[in-house]
């Protein structure tokens, strides 16, 4: 347990380009762009809104839906297609990291 | 990795929390008291504290998509181990009533568009 948590509180992504982030958004704005959308399969429930939440947790989020660790086959999808660049660009962008 | 040891003794308190909650699971819910307990060590009260870095804001994020958090960390559909033990003695009253709780604190995220 003691390990599992340091080894996640250690990846923290800090190399994020905001600027890259919002060049590569697009599969991200037809749900999660619109507020109050709905994603209707597998399961009706509301995206999550993603503008300044932590990059960490977006980071760790993206890579464990391109492993298959977090089931979600419309978010593999789009995890599949992403660098880890890709998804710390991403998470800065999002996290409203200007740096 | 020094500076993570408060969140692994706040994290082991959850985890001890939770457990003693789940002996009282026929008491109606109370979320305020799991908050207070359980989440907030973590989350804060109004769920836009952050433990760690990894630590999501969940303050005011819609309800739905935090009871559908939990109940995946409850059945290991979404992978986390201090989640996994924190929503395992959870009930789907006392899940609704969090995911209540939180979505109608003030909140720091916001539809990027």
């Amino acid at each position: 347990m003691l390990v599992l948590l340091l080894a996640a509180a250690g990846s923290v992504s800090a190399q994020g380009d905001a600027a890259a982030g919002k060049s590569k958004n697009a599969m991200c704005q037809g749900c999660h762009g619109i507020d109050g959308f709905r994603m209707a399969y597998p399961t009706v429930y509301s995206v999550p809104m993603l503008g300044g939440q932590s990059a960490a947790y977006i980071a760790a989020a993206l890579k464990a839906y391109r492993s298959g660790d977090r089931i979600n086959e419309t978010m593999h999808a789009i995890a599949a297609g992403l660098t880890d660049q890709d998804i710390d660009d991403l998470a800065a962008y999002y996290s409203g990291d200007a740096k | 990795m020094k500076q993570y040891f408060p969140a692994i003794v706040a994290v082991a308190g959850c985890l001890m929390t939770a457990g003693a909650l789940a002996e009282e699971a026929a008491a109606p819910v109370n979320a305020q008291e799991i908050v207070n307990t359980v989440c907030a060590m973590c989350h804060g009260e109004d769920g836009n504290k952050m433990l760690t870095p990894e630590t999501p804001k969940i303050g005011g994020q819609k309800g739905d998509y935090l009871a559908k958090s939990l109940h995946d960390y409850k059945s290991g559909d979404r992978k986390n181990p201090i989640m996994a033990a924190v929503a395992a003695p959870l009930s789907d009253e006392a899940i609704e009533a969090l995911a209540e709780y939180f979505a109608a604190q003030k909140s720091e995220l916001y539809t990027l568009k």
